[in-house]
């Protein structure tokens, strides 16, 4: 008898773990955006550079524009045949859907901002959500007079030559360049921190 | 015979439970790998990316270097070539290309120091600030405006015009003393530092007042 009460509640407690099991598997949901891209392979795209395309470039029919402004300054003024997507909003439904249509039927996106700098955060995220077909325009927006105004511009271009300019203001200044102050260098002592052994799972 | 049907098919039990306990795992080896989603969901990390929290200004950068704040690096994201032109006093190079290795690692993923990104405009020094921010690792900005705001800031203030208020010129005056800190040298100072001598700073003699020695207590 006690034999058979034993057994019993073998059972019962391994229906009760398959039951578990189950109930987990139909209500795990898939996370709505998952990576596709790992950060060292997005590192090399953005060292590549063959992202930027310029306005010279702007003729391919497959090229589709996306301006990545509010709503308020797309209104203002905007580029021809451009659709607007806020920034904030390029992860919602109904853009994820476009952006996932775009991509299905081979077309370019193109996206644009008011300087190349504002066009980095999407670019960046829907770059390594997986939608390698996209682009990015270095222009820069400004208005004169209410009207759009569109030029092309040097990405990290260096605007000023520093160390140059120091030492003319000390040969203008009639000061010897010699002497120059040298700050003692700073230690910085950095721990490794120790990479966490992946736990279990799969 | 019902009852006879129940034993037989209970006979099995075990079996038709171990079967399905394997299919089930089974099933968790076909379940897809997400080896490629590491860091931070998506989602969170657009809403990082659209506030502006992570810039500093130029002027903050500014008087850190000046007070010799401990707390915090600046790193540099530009190539070796730019960096050996002109860089911030102390900063660290790390090109953007080596950004993920093993080395820089240790500056960028620890939380001793607050670390500052910059290059020439903040554009690259963003793309390395959303790649980190992806990894998770704490504590890092962005210099706004990069090393060309810090040239029109720092360097080079503009001398306010004679309608401005009077914070704009309090303003001029701090930066112009930080760009003589970094070493740029205005004729009006150069004149001083001709005509004067040097001084030397009189040396302060602290003196410590020495405890008494106390005579031993007690005692018989």
């Amino acid at each position: 008898m006690k034999e058979l009460e034993k057994t019993k509640r073998i059972s019962i407690a391994a229906v009760l773990f398959i039951l578990a099991v189950l109930i987990g598997l139909l209500t795990y949901e898939r996370p709505k955006h998952l990576y596709a891209i790992n950060t060292k392979s997005t590192l090399e795209k953005l060292t590549s550079d063959d992202y930027l395309i310029t306005l010279n470039d702007l003729n391919d029919p497959d090229q589709v524009l996306i301006d990545v402004r509010s709503q308020f300054e797309f209104e203002k003024g905007h580029l021809e045949n451009a659709i607007n997507i806020y920034t904030p909003d390029i992860l919602s439904d109904e853009n994820s859907d476009i952006f996932e249509e775009l991509k299905e039927t081979n077309k370019t996106v193109v996206l644009y901002g008011k300087n190349p700098q504002e066009v980095n955060p999407p670019f960046l995220i829907l770059y390594q959500l997986g939608f390698d077909n996209i682009k990015m325009l270095a222009i820069e927006n400004s208005y004169l007079q209410n009207k759009l105004i569109t030029k092309n511009s040097e990405i990290e271009r260096s605007e000023a030559d520093i160390t140059t300019f120091i030492n003319e203001s000390r040969e203008n200044a009639s000061m010897p360049i010699a002497e120059e102050v040298v700050s003692a260098p700073k230690k910085i002592i950095t721990f490794k921190k120790k990479k966490k052994v992946a736990e279990g799972g799969c | 015979m019902v009852k006879k049907k129940i034993a037989k098919v209970l006979a099995f039990r075990y079996k038709m439970l171990a079967a399905i306990l394997i299919l089930l795992a089974g099933g968790l080896v076909l379940l897809p790998k997400y080896q490629k989603h590491e860091g931070i969901d998506p989602q969170k990390l657009l809403s990082n990316v659209i506030s502006s929290e992570r810039y500093i200004t130029t002027d903050k950068v500014a008087q850190k270097l000046i007070n010799r704040d401990p707390s915090f690096i600046l790193i540099d994201v530009r190539d070796e070539k730019c960096y050996a032109d002109y860089s911030l006093p102390n900063a660290i190079n790390i090109p953007l290309k080596k950004l993920l290795d093993e080395d820089s690692r240790t500056y960028l993923n620890q939380n001793q120091f607050d670390v500052v990104l910059f290059s020439n405009d903040n554009f690259y020094a963003d793309q390395a600030w959303i790649l980190c921010n992806r990894l998770g690792f704490k504590n890092i900005r962005v210099l706004k405006g990069g090393l060309n705001s810090w040239f029109t800031t720092i360097i080079d203030p503009m001398e306010p015009s004679q309608n401005m208020p009077a914070e704009a010129f309090d303003l001029y005056s701090t930066r112009k003393a930080e760009s003589m800190y970094f070493g740029v040298v205005y004729p009006e100072q150069a004149n001083i530092a001709g005509s004067e001598t040097k001084i030397e700073a009189p040396k302060r003699v602290i003196t410590v007042q020495k405890k008494k020695k106390r005579v031993a207590e007690g005692g018989c």
